[in-house]
């Protein structure tokens, strides 16, 4: 019941907006030189969707951010895994490796341009960067994070080596790393469509760019285009959340969401921890949980 | 040694005000699974300056119960009182203990102020709650503890903490629900000595909600069995041990031996 | 301990020395000896003209940080407490957080032409969601056991949210404000680039268009030593304001 009542809500809000943002328009106190009406908008979206254009464009997105997030997340967990694994090198990395994460990631932008100019290179080469300092760390922690009664139950079960790792290592890293490809998602889309809006590529940001370069006849397009790049990322956050729900499905932080039941005593807490709170500075390492995240 | 109904704990008129009264309760919880009916029917009273023990089996809903008593949940249907009025919300004479310590006391503040809330919500003046915190502080061992944080104490530690804070607005109801659980067994005899001392000098009427047989009938003056879900008063057995109890002494007492094997048959059984 | 130090510390100094002297004899355009992309940042950052860019931006920057703070607390609050709004609006607030908002910088300019305000409104309009939705997540999350406690023991309603349910959230309202911020240095240099006339922004995209590369390499180290500076800010004040937390964690992490 509660249900039908929510969804009627949003549906409610949802429709005020829009109706407000078309009265507005109407009325003329938005100006149809700035800003296009609800109607206009709506219009060039729907249109949009149906242009191969559109979909090219969305491919192009896409092509930067998958290949920059593939190439960051391998290296990362290479990396991390190789340096989780030594107390040395994660007592000598681990600050350099803070260090780079707090470096903005519009800061290399321009460094990117310099090496490659304004291409695809670039915008991949970019998100591989930005993704990898984040999600390195969290590799780092999931892989010492090692529950030592789990630890001693495979010393004692004789599992060791590379066994040891993918059996018992890397599914105990599992939700650690979840929650920092949690957060390269995210980073890399934004990464993406940033380095797009400096031509550095082509896709939806350089469509926005466009648009708005062509003047007001196109508002509406750039638009269209703005709340394109918005649901592309609700999309990609909610597949990324389905497939972790999915592999992770044997984790506390899964199970505890499916059966906050009915009963009122007191559900047992869960480590309750927002995705952005990634590493505060401090080495305590941060469990995971299910919420959306954006560098 | 069996007898529902009201029997005081000490010489008290019987005609005085129970502090907890509860007719018929029952408490239902709805919910896309269906009904969930956590206690179908619970009746007893506590009498003013009584230790009373609820035990019961896992999922008998003590925990609910619990709430009720406090205030903290409305019944379904049927009366709880406290001091002969219903209860709408929490009364400010009540104090609770709940099991889990970790969640319950206030990690953001120092253990003195923890204790000292209850006491600057009722606006007492700085001085008298300085000596209310130190008194009541002292009364459960941790006199040097107040500028300590609770996580930085032994889990026993932090549960005295909380007893403290609870005690420290002098409440004529102390509810505490499974409070020694999560504790080692040492300590956990310590714990049951403390709070038999505390309601000596604090005069305070106990609701000790517990799964051990042994730890109810060593604390209590009467044990309130309740049956697994759906919840009714099973029996309400008068514990006439010698007071004052002692961990030796009291358990080695043939008649312990009896009431334990008793209740223990009432609770495995249902 | 002299010896925990020097681990720390070593890889810092060997990656520094490298670039150094790998670069040191570079007659190469892109990569730039860096002992003159360091000389450039003290001429121009520190004693030169650039410095007015940078206290431009760095404007920009607070001003936009302070009110996204400000508002994404503030609303947070009251969304939580109003739970049919909260409810009610939650997938949209959603949509805004995950809104690149670089995407809107086009938008903005054609809103509010290029100057102050329009850097300004973006920077706060993109660092707001982060703290906001924190915000609300962290005072939703809140343990019963806390609430129940507080209503036991006499605090009013009011006093619940000021001394119980703020500070349980403290933890998570911090770590949205620190992603805020992380967001709002990125919007501060991305309103700046295209058709702005002064600021960090307007300086790399300038230094781009006159490949001055020693000085898009000298925007590069400043914007890294804001970050870090921001950073640190950022640690030491959790560190304070929040031990309580870090130690209670600690603890908990021990006995696991």
């Amino acid at each position: 019941m509660r249900n039908f009542l929510t969804y009627g809500l949003r549906l409610a809000v949802l429709a005020a907006a829009l109706g407000l943002w078309q009265g507005l328009s109407a009325a003329g106190v938005i100006r149809a030189d700035e800003f296009p009406s609800m109607s206009q908008t709506a219009t060039a979206l729907w249109d949009l969707l149906t242009q191969s254009a559109f979909w090219s464009a969305v491919g192009e997105t896409l092509e930067g951010w998958a290949l920059g997030l593939v190439i960051g997340v391998a290296v990362a967990l290479l990396i991390g895994t190789l340096i989780g694994l030594n107390g040395f090198a994660y007592r000598s990395a681990i600050g350099v490796i803070e260090f780079f994460k707090a470096i903005p990631v519009i800061a290399i932008l321009p460094i990117g341009l310099v090496l490659w100019g304004a291409t695809l290179t670039t915008k991949y080469a970019l998100v591989a960067f930005a993704v990898f300092w984040p999600l390195v760390i969290q590799v780092c922690y999931g892989v010492r994070s090692l529950d030592p009664v789990v630890r001693d139950t495979t010393t004692v079960l004789q599992v060791k080596g590379l066994r040891k790792f993918f059996t018992v290592i890397l599914p105990s890293a599992a939700p650690f790393i979840a929650t920092g490809l949690r957060v390269a998602v995210a980073v890399a889309l934004v990464v993406d469509i940033v380095c797009e809006l400096f031509g550095a590529g082509s896709g939806i940001g350089e469509r926005i760019l466009l648009a708005e370069n062509a003047g007001p006849t196109q508002y509406p397009q750039m638009y269209a285009y703005i709340v394109a790049a918005g649901l592309l990322g609700i999309f990609l956050a909610g597949a990324f959340t389905v497939a972790e729900r999915y592999v992770l499905h044997w984790h506390e932080s899964q199970r505890a969401a499916k059966d906050e039941s009915q009963i009122r005593g007191y559900p047992e807490r869960r480590r309750l921890t927002s995705v952005a709170q990634l590493s505060p500075g401090g080495t305590t390492p941060r469990t995971p949980r299910c919420r959306p995240a954006r560098a | 040694m069996t007898t529902p109904g009201k029997r005081p704990g000490t010489a008290e008129s019987v005609t005085a005000t129970p502090v907890v009264s509860l007719q018929h309760v029952r408490k239902v919880y709805g919910g896309a699974a269906g009904e969930k009916v956590a206690l179908a029917d619970i009746t007893f009273e506590v009498a003013r300056g009584e230790f009373a023990c609820v035990v019961g089996p896992s999922g008998a809903g003590k925990t609910t119960l619990l709430r009720t008593l406090a205030g903290l949940a409305q019944p379904t249907s049927g009366e709880a009182l406290f001091e002969g009025t219903p209860l709408r919300s929490v009364p400010p004479g009540i104090g609770v203990v709940f099991q889990d310590y970790g969640r319950s006391l206030y990690p953001w503040l120092s253990v003195a102020r923890n204790v000292e809330l209850p006491l600057r919500v009722r606006g007492v003046p700085k001085a008298e709650r300085t000596a209310r915190v130190t008194e009541v502080l002292t009364s459960v061992g941790l006199a040097d503890a107040g500028r300590s944080y609770p996580w930085q104490l032994s889990g026993g530690m932090q549960q005295r903490v909380a007893i403290a804070r609870s005690l420290a607005y002098r409440p004529d109801l102390l509810l505490m629900d499974e409070p020694f659980a999560s504790v080692d067994a040492q300590t956990r005899f310590e714990l049951e000595d403390l709070i038999l001392r505390v309601r000596q000098e604090f005069g305070v009427t106990v609701v000790f909600v517990t799964h051990d047989i042994d730890e109810a009938v060593y604390l209590a003056d009467r044990v309130i069995a309740i049956s697994k879900s759906p919840g009714v008063v099973t029996e309400i057995v008068d514990i006439t041990l010698p007071r004052p109890r002692d961990q030796i002494t009291t358990k080695a007492d043939p008649a312990f031996a009896r009431y334990r094997e008793h209740l223990l048959g009432l609770v495995m059984h249902r | 301990m002299a010896g925990n130090l020097a681990t720390r510390v070593w890889l810092f100094v060997v990656l520094f020395l490298v670039w150094w002297f790998w670069s040191a004899g570079s007659k190469s355009l892109y990569f730039p000896p860096l002992s003159q992309i360091l000389k450039s940042v003290w001429d121009q950052w520190v004693t030169g003209t650039a410095r007015a860019q940078l206290g431009t931006s760095l404007e920009h920057l607070l001003v936009g940080y302070v009110i996204a703070a400000l508002v994404g607390i503030g609303v947070g609050a009251l969304l939580w407490s109003l739970r049919y709004l909260r409810d009610a609006t939650s997938p949209y607030l959603y949509f805004l957080y995950v809104l690149p908002a670089p995407v809107l910088v086009p938008a903005a300019m054609t809103l509010f032409g290029i100057g102050f305000t329009m850097k300004v409104v973006l920077i706060a309009f993109a660092a707001v969601w982060p703290t906001l939705l924190n915000t609300l997540d962290g005072m939703s999350g809140v343990d019963q056991v806390k609430l129940d406690t507080a209503r036991v023991l006499g605090v009013s309603p009011a006093g619940r949210v000021l001394r119980v349910v703020l500070p349980a959230a403290a933890p998570q309202i911090v770590a949205g404000l620190r992603n805020s911020l992380q967001v709002a240095i990125i919007l501060m240099v991305v309103s700046e680039w295209q058709a702005s006339s002064d600021g960090i922004g307007f300086y790399i995209s300038n230094a781009q268009q006159s490949f001055d590369y020693v000085g898009m390499w000298s925007a590069f180290i400043v914007l890294a030593i804001i970050g870090i500076i921001a950073n640190l800010l950022f640690v030491a004040a959790e560190n304070r304001a929040l031990h309580w937390h870090y130690g209670a964690r600690a603890v908990e992490g021990r006995i696991r």
